[in-house]
């Protein structure tokens, strides 16, 4: 894997690259250390070349150049210690003796280009790559210029000769300037400025890191993005050998080029003249205690409508609530007076520069300096509108305190529709209580203009606009009247008297977002009102009333828990709807059963529905056999998938006679022309984040499959991968978030990108109808769920797995015959061991090291459910009997979900094991492999909350005292224990054998597996042999 | 040496300049800001006569080869009718240094001087503030203004002289700052001076925002411990790429620039700018500007590394 890292160095950014297969050491050095080491290469950071291929390999071609920097980097005499995103198994943990210097190789990008590469980074990077803190870093920094651009906030000015662009630092700037430059890694500093010569008061501080980073990228963008725009107007009259200097600035500012042709001297006048015109921008005074702070206040009684006031106040910079009226600055004879404790030089002084520098953005306060001790000044209506929008942002900006009336900019203060949504009618009026099924639901609606409070007839609304003032108070508020908003709703007005029509999506879009959120033809919704029927969908669906609770089904072999019949009831309510449904709760919490609850009851209140069909990757399809199984034996489930599964005709005609066909993606992609012959009640997809990539072809042929009605299972937290939450709302519903562009721009760049909370908070709102998740963590789940939850995962062989399986009972049986005493009890135990190994991973069987991927029912299941533990934030624990395995999962985990895995064995010294375990124990690795034997007792691991036995021991106490490392005092979390039996072998024959041995008595059974041996050859086959429904076919 | 006797007065036609300076009003008055205006009141009150054109059309006509502006004094050369440039000086009786000083107070106790000099501008009621100092900024009378050129012309001043009073006029326009030059101080002085009083008045100035104080750094050495570790709030640092509140709100901040092209302000070609500029940002940000890759690519992002 690589970790990928970066560093600013004055005006370019460099990325260089660890990598886990480089030789981690360098040759020791003999003899003493010496005072001022030479820098060596640095032994596992990737050559410019490699590097180069490897960024276009993932990130595209971009404009970049090889260069080579000297690093500072904690190291031991050995070499440089790996950064803790690199995850190398040879690593020992070490601690470094000091900082040396190492040669590496970068990547070396201009302001422009390291910009775009920065912003165009994914959120997450893709698999294999990892990026160190120092990248994500600027990541963060160039975000940051980026929205300096955006909004504007830069000037021209010259410097050292070059006409430049720069950022406009204000007070809100600076302070998360100066958040990122204490949040900066120390990484950022590494970079040596002259070879082996640093010392410490040339290294640029993180503050100077960030702000010549900003410059550098600010001006960068700037220019780029006038390539094609000429500012300059058109020369008049003849030329001149050399442009004034005007022209050439404008010039210098505007093309690459930033260079001025002029004599030093005419240069250096300009350049101070530039400077100080810029110097306007600086804060007034940003250190002094208090600052001039200008207060708006609406007229005082309503016979006075035109005469608003603006107040100057001092305002306590530490305390923004402490206001000083300027009345006592202008008392005051001395100095220095103290106001709120808080002492104060030549505070008149101070106002009056103040005042002087708010006239260049208010020039109506000139009016007000022509007496000697101003105190503020009278406003009109019309003035005091434009000092809301135009100067008051532009004080606030130039550093003043600015004071605006509490109902300024909120939704209530402007002209807005309320809806109200009805529910439609039949030809005689009454409402028709039918009719609501699916998003393209029609419903009917009404609007009203509304401003404040209440809303207003057309007579009134036109009265109101007569007044032709931008304020207007309504009712006793004032209420900001837009020009735009007037004629956007006398239209409305005119054209839609009679309201309309909209489908049940829109209205539900209306009804959940927040107030004013969205605009209706250029207008916010300030309110929706609904009807009986739609009004209770709508509450009902946003969690605002309950939903009808249903029993749980007779034929159901087992117990819901109240969560679980809550899911159940949920489901038929959006079914009942015609609305797709994701049920997203965490693993373990039981959506198989849900589902299966669901099914039963339905074919208890309807007659025949027709089938489903239940989309699952190849590692769940025996679990779901298995479950149905077990809950609801009178279900008839069909498997479809492997080389003799059905076609065509023969296909639909049994899908007909079934239940539930269980399928898995593959095949579903395969068959799509089939399966879409069939009419499906529902389309069920488990492990729903397998359709994540929109653009897949499997995805696409997943949605094109039509069903009454789609239900989505996933255990991973949809609402934080926001292309993936798409992707399944698009199978479930589509249209209803909008086409994948749009939801990009509007949801997932701000979102993930820029962390917009106001639009997370609407996804949400949303989405919310459509998604029911309940953490294990909830606190109404924790009442109902026990401490520890068991649960057997069944899995199937894959057919390289099973004919391994097969040639080995084959074998044995062959040769048993011929074998007795100490030699046929040898060989049966031998036996067992292989079938146990090739259930495990066939590699562990054959010991010849051949890769890992896709070759174990068991071990691709794992992988998927540690994804959703990672996803969660938890930790695992492993255990296996195979210390082999054990080994073999550490590397394979780490290489397939990118998270340094720990393995403890027999083998393992001590100091290395105490190591491991309070590494787990605290903010260390998330998963954990153990041998049972060494890790089986004894060990105190609570900061895992899932357990997984790879593969089974014949004793179940030993498998409880191995989950117990986690289930012990301290443990805060309800602890899940999941067992791996592969089914149709004799893992599963293991596991019913405890399972009626434990309903006997609960008692241990016997010491292992020596009453195997003691089977006959006969019963032996029948316990050994492969069953049919073993064996799953490659996915 | 020929034609300079008593009665005797045949207009001769001045050399020609090659890169002489002239004005860049090509008819009616010279000097456009009030203060210029102001100026050429002074010159215009000495009673010239048609001195006082001819002046003027030698300005336009580029006859002044060289204006230079010390403390107190300019010095220039202007091409006559003879073949060498006659030498011209206009000195100003310079204010005196303590008078200075109370100019400077006067200026420093309205904040309206410093903020409107800075910008261009003069402000309007200069004047009282050096009336408060007893001075005055424009020479008031004959005596204020001592002039002299190299040309046979018994009348002073003559029209060479007029010619660069009015070229001085125009350079007032582009930098009021000038004129306080001719008065013995330079901008510098002025603004440093300023900066001293405003600085007694609110405390340090040192301190701009360009060097905030930034919270301890250890030095690299010590950092062996957190050397990768960046700090919590980087992942909560909230960035909005919004538009701005107010359009052109930087420009409306800075108000006219301090220079011009021909007869637009240097400001009033940058509003285009920012409009295009901000709106690449904003398209940036809100992922216009890539290309189709995010949702069709995934798979492809999803593929390893090769050196792994």
């Amino acid at each position: 894997m690589l970790a990928l890292h970066a560093t600013w160095d004055i005006d370019r950014l460099h990325l260089w690259t660890e990598s886990s297969v480089l030789p981690p050491n360098v040759p020791p050095v003999r003899g003493r250390p010496p005072k001022r080491p030479k820098p060596r290469p640095h032994p596992f950071a990737l050559s410019g070349d490699d590097l180069h291929d490897e960024i276009e390999i993932v990130f595209g071609q971009r404009p970049s150049r090889i260069e080579r920097r000297t690093l500072r980097l904690p190291a031991t005499r050995r070499g440089p210690l790996p950064s803790p995103w690199l995850i190398r198994e040879d690593y020992m943990p070490d601690e470094a003796t000091g900082l040396l210097p190492w040669d590496v190789e970068t990547l070396a990008f201009d302001p422009c280009a390291a910009l775009d590469l920065l912003l165009d980074l994914p959120a997450h990077p893709p698999h294999g790559v990892a990026f160190g803190s120092s990248l994500r870093f600027w990541i963060e920094t160039a975000k940051l210029s980026l929205e300096i651009v955006a909004r504007e906030q830069f000037a021209p000015t010259v410097r050292a000769g070059k006409g430049v662009w720069v950022p406009v630092i204000d007070e809100e700037y600076s302070e998360r300037v100066r958040i990122l430059s204490i949040a900066q890694p120390p990484i950022c500093r590494a970079l040596s400025q002259s070879a082996g010569e640093s010392t410490e008061d040339e290294d640029p501080s993180p503050h100077e890191l960030v702000m010549s980073f900003i410059e550098n990228t600010v001006d960068a963008f700037v220019r780029q993005s006038l390539e094609t725009t000429d500012l300059l107007p058109p020369r008049r009259g003849r030329p001149t050998k050399v442009d004034p200097l005007p022209r050439q600035f404008l010039r210098a500012i505007t093309t690459e080029d930033p260079s001025i042709d002029a004599p030093a001297e005419a240069l250096a006048s300009f350049s101070d003249e530039m400077t100080a015109w810029l110097d306007q921008l600086r804060p007034a005074t940003p250190n002094a205690p208090f600052r001039t702070c200008f207060r708006l206040e609406p007229p005082s009684c309503p016979e006075d409508e035109d005469r608003w006031m603006v107040r100057f106040l001092l305002q306590a910079r530490d305390d923004r609530s402490l206001l000083v009226p300027v009345e006592e600055v202008w008392k005051t004879r001395s100095e220095t007076v103290t106001f709120l404790k808080r002492s104060f030089k030549n505070p008149q002084e101070q106002l009056l520069a103040d005042l002087g520098r708010a006239t260049q953005v208010f020039p109506l306060i000139e009016r007000s300096l022509q007496t000697a001790c101003p105190l503020g000044l009278e406003l009109k209506t019309e003035q005091a509108y434009s000092f809301l929008r135009q100067s008051a942002p532009l004080l606030e900006q130039n550093g003043f305190g600015v004071l605006l009336p509490p109902w300024w900019e909120k939704p209530g203060a402007r002209i807005g529709l309320k809806l109200k949504l009805k529910d439609p009618l039949d030809e005689s009026g009454r409402a028709i209580s039918k009719g609501i099924f699916g998003l393209k639901s029609i419903v009917d609606y009404d609007w009203e203009v509304a401003i404040g409070d209440g809303t207003l007839t057309e007579a009134e609304f036109r009265e109101l606009t007569y007044l032709k003032v931008p304020l207007v108070q309504v009712r006793g508020k004032w209420v900001e009247l837009r020009t735009e908003d007037i004629e956007t709703a006398i239209e409305f007005f005119e054209e839609r008297r009679e309201g309309g029509e909209m489908t049940l999506k829109d209205a539900m879009l209306l009804g959940l977002e927040a107030e004013g959120q969205r605009e209706e033809q250029g207008l916010p919704v300030v309110g929706v009102e609904a009807e009986s029927r739609i009004g209770d969908i709508l509450k009902s669906l946003s969690g605002k009333s309950k939903i009808k609770t249903v029993n749980t089904p007779p034929a159901f072999e087992g117990v819901l828990r109240p969560y679980q019949v809550k899911g159940l009831s949920w489901l038929k309510y959006l079914h009942r709807l015609g609305l797709g449904a994701c049920l997203a709760d965490d693993m373990g919490l039981g959506k198989t059963i849900e589902l299966i609850a669901f099914l039963l009851h339905e074919r208890e209140s309807q007659d025949k529905p027709a089938p489903t069909l239940l989309i699952c990757p190849m590692s769940v399809v025996g679990n779901w056999q298995k479950e149905v199984e077990h809950f609801a034996p009178s279900l008839e489930v069909m498997v479809h998938h492997g080389a003799q599964r059905l076609t065509d005709r023969d296909f639909a005609e049994a899908a007909e006679e079934h239940d539930l066909i269980v399928t898995t993606y593959a095949t579903a992609q395969r068959d799509e022309a089939a399966l879409s012959t069939v009419h499906w009640e529902h389309v069920v997809l488990d492990e729903a984040q397998n359709i994540k990539n929109p653009g897949a072809k499997q995805t696409r042929a997943i949605k094109k499959i039509g069903a009454g009605h789609k239900i989505a299972l996933t255990g991973t937290p949809v609402e934080n991968r926001l292309s993936e939450l798409w992707s399944i709302m698009d199978f479930l519903n589509p249209g209803y978030l909008g086409s994948a562009r749009g939801f990009r721009k509007d949801f997932a760049l701000p979102i993930e990108k820029y962390r917009n909370e106001e639009r997370a908070d609407m996804l949400r709102r949303i989405t919310q109808p459509f998604i029911l998740r309940r953490l294990k963590t909830d606190p109404a789940i924790i009442d109902d769920l026990p401490e520890k939850v068991e649960t057997k995962v069944y899995t199937s062989l894959t057919p390289e797995q099973a004919s391994l399986y097969g040639a080995v009972v084959a074998d044995m049986l062959d040769k048993i015959k011929s074998l007795e005493g100490i030699e046929r009890k040898g060989l049966v135990l031998a036996t067992l061991t292989r079938l146990k190994q090739i259930c495990n991973h066939p590699a562990l069987f054959l010991q010849d090291g051949s890769p890992l991927d896709r070759r174990s029912g068991k071990l691709i299941r794992l992988e998927e459910m540690l994804e959703e533990v990672l996803a969660a934030g938890d930790k695992a624990l492993i255990f296996t009997q195979f210390a082999g395995m054990g080994a073999m999962l550490q590397h394979h985990l780490q290489e397939k979900l990118g998270c340094e895995t720990l393995f403890l064995y027999g083998g393992t010294p001590k100091k290395k094991r105490d190591d491991m375990i309070q590494r787990f124990q605290s903010a260390g690795p998330p998963l954990f492999v153990l041998s049972l034997k060494a890790g089986g007792f004894g060990l105190n691991l609570t900061a895992a909350n899932y357990v997984f036995h790879f593969d089974r021991w014949w004793n179940p106490a030993v498998e409880d005292q191995a989950t117990d490392r986690v289930f012990r005092i301290g443990q805060q979390k309800n602890v899940f224990s999941n067992k791996f039996v592969c089914t149709g072998t004799l893992e599963e024959r293991i596991d019913q054998m405890i399972e009626e041995k434990k309903k006997l008595a609960d008692a241990v059974i016997g010491t292992g597996e020596a009453w195997l041996t003691e089977l006959s050859t006969e019963d032996l086959r029948e316990v050994l042999t492969l069953s049919r429904s073993a064996v799953g076919t490659g996915d | 040496m020929a034609n300079g006797y008593w009665g005797y007065y045949k207009p001769a036609k001045p050399k020609e300049v090659k890169d002489g300076i002239k004005a860049k009003s090509k008819r009616g008055t010279i000097g456009e800001k009030w203060w210029s205006k102001r100026w050429i009141g002074v010159l215009k009150s000495f009673n010239m006569g048609a001195r006082l054109g001819r002046g003027r059309a030698y300005a336009r006509k580029g006859q002044v080869i060289s204006i230079d502006v010390q403390n107190g004094i300019v010095e220039a050369k202007v091409q006559g009718v003879r073949s060498r440039p006659y030498d011209i000086e206009i000195q100003l009786t310079p204010i005196a240094g303590d008078d200075w000083d109370k100019v400077i107070e006067a200026m420093a106790s309205k904040a309206i001087f410093a903020a409107k000099l800075l910008s261009g501008e003069m402000p309007t009621d200069i004047e009282d503030a050096f009336a408060e100092a007893g001075v005055s900024l424009f020479p008031k009378t004959r005596k204020d203004l001592d002039t002299d050129c190299s040309c046979p012309d018994w009348a002073n001043p003559c029209k060479h002289i007029a010619a660069v009073y009015y070229l001085l006029a125009e350079q007032f326009d582009d930098d009021p700052f000038l004129i306080f030059k001719l008065r013995g101080r330079t901008k510098e002085e002025i603004i440093d001076a300023l900066r001293v009083r405003r600085a007694q008045a609110t405390g340090d100035t040192k301190e701009m925002l360009d060097d905030v104080p930034v919270d301890d750094i250890r030095p690299l050495e010590e950092c062996l411990d957190s050397f990768w570790d960046a700090g919590d709030a980087l992942d909560a640092i909230v960035v909005d790429p919004a538009p701005p509140v107010v359009e052109n709100a930087v420009l409306r901040r800075l108000g006219e620039a301090p220079f011009s092209i021909g007869k637009a302000n240097l400001a009033s070609f940058l509003p285009k700018a920012y409009e295009v500029i901000g709106r690449t940002a904003r398209q940036k940000a809100s992922g216009e500007l890539d290309e189709e890759r995010y949702w069709d690519d995934q798979e492809g992002q999803g593929c390893r590394m090769n050196l792994m």
